[in-house]
């Protein structure tokens, strides 16, 4: 008779509705002459309930306002710069109010423009970090165990190219 | 919804800000009930974006979501085990600190009056793997293959974890719960047997 018990896996699924076609019937068979099944669904219906039934913490508002802020704050790897239609250089900048600005300097000195405006993000990282610090946060570490690396394109040249042409940093 | 009219082709970027207001609310309570205090909740919230920021590259319309939940997910894990390999001895000590986060204001006063800590306590007493697998499905409202994916683990594991941690969720609010009768066999089987 134990044999024939539904398995965690399918009882966790027919409490949720998953289970279809033959195993569905099966298992729908088997609870109606189960009470302990069918016991075991009713556990896994409850504590769903009694999750669900609890209310969520609203976010921060400082909170909000730091996310605001993470362009101006987070220094990114490789500043994104592009070439507009009639060749002038352009350079991605981090002002609230900023889109893509063509870069009037002659073209020699392009390259060291990113830093310019990295560092003036740099002033507003440090003191970001500084107020996380305060707070006993945990700064990320690097090697994170290769968890993200489908997320996190690192220090890659071309990492930075197609971030401003997918969003806007500010209205137009 | 900007970010999910993927297939409209008069599609708009949405702005930073659009991002955040669309999407902050859910990573931060996600991540507060992975984590189950407001410090660690506010800093895995900023560190999500502040990866989403870093690799917007990576983004294409209609992704936006799982991918949230992937990155908070993982820095989560990420945190756990960071904290177990250095022996986080100090956290019941100085947990009362670490509940308070770092903005006590008016929606801390309302969740205080509100929030069920029994219900965080019990989900906090979960192994984290469980825990993350439970909270993904059941208040996330994740499919088991979406959590299988962001997790990089198998269905059938998802679904296990997922049923092992509701037991020990409902064995844990038993004293409360009205549809609870311990006198049934199954009971034996599944709440005790499941604690060992």
């Amino acid at each position: 008779m134990n044999s024939q018990h539904l398995s965690d896996e399918a009882v966790a699924a027919f409490a949720d509705g998953v289970l279809v076609g033959h195993a569905r019937e099966r298992a729908a068979r088997h609870l109606n002459g189960c009470g302990e099944c069918k016991h075991a669904v009713t556990v896994q219906r409850e504590a769903v309930l009694a999750l669900r039934a609890a209310a969520a913490p609203a976010l921060p508002t400082a909170l909000l306002d730091r996310l605001r802020s993470v362009p101006l704050t987070t220094p990114i790897n490789t500043l994104p710069t592009t070439i507009d239609p009639d060749g002038t250089p352009m350079l991605a900048t981090f002002a609230p109010m900023a889109a893509l600005v063509p870069v009037d300097a002659p073209r020699t000195t392009h390259r060291a423009r990113p830093f310019v405006a990295g560092a003036a993000v740099m002033v507003l990282a440090g003191a970001l970090a500084a107020s996380s610090v305060a707070h006993g946060s945990t700064p990320p570490q690097n090697g994170t165990g290769g968890y993200l690396n489908t997320v996190d394109p690192g220090p890659g040249p071309a990492a930075g190219l197609p971030a401003v042409t997918g969003l806007r940093f500010g209205r137009p | 919804m900007t970010v999910e009219t993927a297939a409209n082709p008069t599609w708009v970027p949405p702005t930073w800000d659009e991002v955040v207001r669309e999407h902050a609310d859910r990573v931060y309570r996600l991540a507060f009930r992975l984590s189950g205090n407001r410090a660690d909740a506010e800093d895995l919230t900023q560190e999500t974006f502040v990866r989403v920021f870093r690799s917007l590259a990576e983004y294409t319309p209609g992704t936006f979501e799982g991918w949230l939940h992937r990155i908070t997910t993982n820095l989560f894990l990420d945190m756990v085990r960071r904290r177990q390999r250095i022996r986080f001895d100090a956290l019941p000590e100085d947990a009362g600190d670490r509940l308070a986060g770092s903005d006590p204001g008016p929606e801390q006063t309302y969740d205080e009056m509100h929030l069920d800590p029994e219900i965080q306590a019990a989900l906090d007493d979960l192994p984290p793997d469980f825990r993350v697998a439970v909270v993904l499905c059941d208040l996330e409202q994740l499919s088991y293959e979406e959590i299988a994916a962001t997790l990089g683990i198998k269905v059938g594991t998802v679904r296990s974890r997922i049923h092992r941690g509701r037991v020990l969720l409902r064995q844990a609010l038993a004293h409360r719960a009205p549809g609870q009768r311990p006198a049934e066999p199954g009971a034996v089987r599944t709440a005790e047997a499941m604690s060992r």
